[in-house]
């Protein structure tokens, strides 16, 4: 495991797509976010809004690369044909895509943790000159810390379950395209039926809506899922992408 | 371990089509064995299946008495090269064979040693997507020379070879059997590996039709023919039509033919007859007893790709008609 981990770690590092992916993990999540806060003015009297979640409104755009990131870390392989290669090298199909969800992940921790971190202080710059209290986006708030802390851990988890996608798909294009409409078609389909119990149950079943529920620091009691649990449902997506991608990985041919 | 690849039976559908059908062979030591048929024959898929790229529907591959998949760091057991185009073309050519090295706990230093030794010195550090076709066989090859093993096996590695890069590949094919190392080639130009092959296993619709030596290869299609070179053709086919034995020629396309009873003598329109049956002894005193002039009689020598021909024109045939029955027919 420890060569298929340094292998990956070697791929991905000197693949020249990986910085510029990288940055823009950090780069559309902050913009992203710092618009989002810039675009809400607050009335004094009652602000109703979450600032911790329009602080990090960036991570729903920010997804995107890192989506593009996991699927050409399996897809790419695919498209040059490198896979025979890689699979000739490390004939352990399961090491192979776990070693490569390790490194994907871990690139995907660091990126995030910068781009939530980003969004943060353009919260803390922007907010409070739109009608906010003075000092949002306290992280020695509890569920605020809660809020950003899963949402780094919402970007590694859209990370393996792109790469499980890509894994199954093969096709790059194919593959982003499948995971991208995942998140966000099924993300508005819950406002597209009129009758609640469904709204409810897709609300649940969708990825991003339930996924990003760790990130509400208000009215958390008429989310139709807890925050923890909302990320336990992005989970089991991303482990049954993981499961899918890897059992076909191990059964087809290269 | 055993430097050998022993490939038993095996049998491979895709969809309707039969890949392999019965695939039997083994690659021994020290010698450079040729894989050769036509586009098609199962040559890539055979390779693919030892590799564990592919599964064989049934049969078994071994390599130094072990499966592929069970190979612990498998470069440093076979090294191959099936597409030189399977890589990440924004990747630099040494960058390509570093992370092949991470994967096998192979240092650095080997890296540099197998691209020298391929002569891509110069080109180690700019992006493989470049490369011409050569460029990228010798990157392949430094990649399966990487983990020094005993056991290659390489897919048409002179494709796209300069003349130069030719001479260099047959030269390192040779070099690496003389080191004592199982060397399988494919090609589906039997004249690639002349001069190269010590033993050829040639395939047609997924299986074997000969294994067997060059060597021997060759003189089993040179037959006992004799090559006549004389200007007083008639008289030549005359004098030998009358030794009562069959006399056939074949010299490129025969313009003319004569039958006198069970004698047949072929030409090309030229001065060149083709003689089967006699020894050239026998030939020489036919021609003087009738003082027949010539001015040339040898023994004719088949070149691999002539020997090549005749094993696999039926295999081709039949391949072109395409059909259930013609399958059938042909077994």
């Amino acid at each position: 495991m420890r060569r298929e981990l340094h292998a990956e770690w070697t791929k991905l590092r000197t693949e020249p797509g990986t910085g510029p992916l990288l940055l823009a993990i950090v780069a559309v999540t902050v913009a992203v976010s710092a618009a989002a806060c810039a675009t809400v003015t607050c009335a004094p009297a009652r602000c109703d809004h979450d600032a911790v979640r329009l602080g990090l409104a960036g991570v729903q755009a920010g997804q995107a690369a890192v989506a593009i990131l996991a699927v050409l870390a399996i897809c790419g392989e695919y498209g040059t044909g490198m896979i025979r290669t890689t699979l000739t090298a490390m004939p352990r199909r399961g090491a192979v895509l776990t070693a490569k969800a390790a490194v994907v992940t871990g690139l995907t921790l660091v990126a995030g943790t910068a781009a939530v971190l980003g969004s943060v202080l353009a919260g803390r710059l922007v907010l409070p000159g739109r009608g906010f209290t003075a000092a949002p986006l306290s992280l020695a708030d509890g569920p605020t810390l809660r809020a950003v802390a899963g949402s780094v851990l919402y970007l590694a988890l859209i990370a393996l379950l792109s790469l499980g996608v890509g894994t199954a798909v093969r096709d790059s294009a194919a593959a982003a395209g499948v995971v991208l409409g995942l998140l966000y078609l099924s993300s508005i389909l819950p406002y597209m039926v009129g009758d609640p119990d469904w709204q409810r149950l897709l609300w649940r079943l969708s990825p991003m809506n339930a996924g990003l529920a760790v990130q509400a620091t208000t009215h958390l009691s008429s989310l139709p899922l807890s925050p923890w649990a909302g990320l336990g449902v992005l989970s089991a997506w991303a482990g049954a992408a993981l499961l899918c991608g890897g059992l076909l990985l191990r059964r087809r041919d290269a | 371990m055993r430097a050998t690849i022993e490939v038993n039976g095996l049998r491979k559908r895709f969809g309707s089509t039969v890949a392999l059908d019965g695939m039997s062979f083994t690659v021994r030591p020290g010698q450079v064995t040729g894989f050769v048929g036509p586009n098609g024959a199962g040559k890539s898929t055979t390779m693919r299946v030892v590799l564990g790229l592919d599964a064989a529907d049934e049969g078994t591959a071994l390599v130094g008495g072990r499966p592929y998949r069970s190979l612990r760091d498998p470069l440093s057991h076979v090294g191959a090269l099936l597409d030189a185009a399977a890589l990440q073309p924004s990747r630099t050519a040494r960058n390509h064979l570093l992370w092949l090295a991470h994967s096998q706990g192979i240092g650095t230093r080997r890296v540099d040693e197998v691209i020298e030794q391929v002569g891509l010195g110069p080109a180690a550090r700019r992006r493989a997507g470049g490369f011409s076709l050569g460029m990228r066989q010798r990157l392949g090859i430094a990649a399966a020379l990487l983990g020094d093993p005993p056991v290659l096996m390489l897919d048409e590695p002179v494709n796209g070879l300069d003349p130069e890069g030719v001479v260099w590949m047959r030269g390192l094919l040779r070099s690496l059997a003389a080191e004592g190392r199982a060397v399988l080639v494919s090609s589906h130009l039997m004249s690639e590996l002349e001069g190269t092959a010590a033993h050829v296993v040639v395939v047609g619709r997924g299986r074997v039709v000969a294994d067997t030596s060059v060597a021997g290869l060759i003189e089993a299609a040179s037959g006992r023919r004799v090559r006549v070179r004389t200007a007083a053709r008639e008289r030549a086919i005359a004098a030998l039509a009358r030794a009562d034995v069959a006399v056939a020629a074949d010299v490129g396309v025969a313009s003319d033919v004569t039958v006198a009873g069970d004698v047949t003598v072929a030409g090309d329109g030229n001065d060149m007859l083709v003689v089967s049956g006699l020894p050239t002894e026998r030939v020489v005193a036919l021609l003087n007893a009738n003082a027949v002039p010539f001015s040339e009689v040898a023994a004719h020598r088949a070149t691999l790709e002539e020997a090549y021909m005749n094993l696999t024109g039926e295999v081709v045939e039949f391949r072109a008609a395409g059909t259930a029955a013609g399958r059938e027919a042909a077994r």
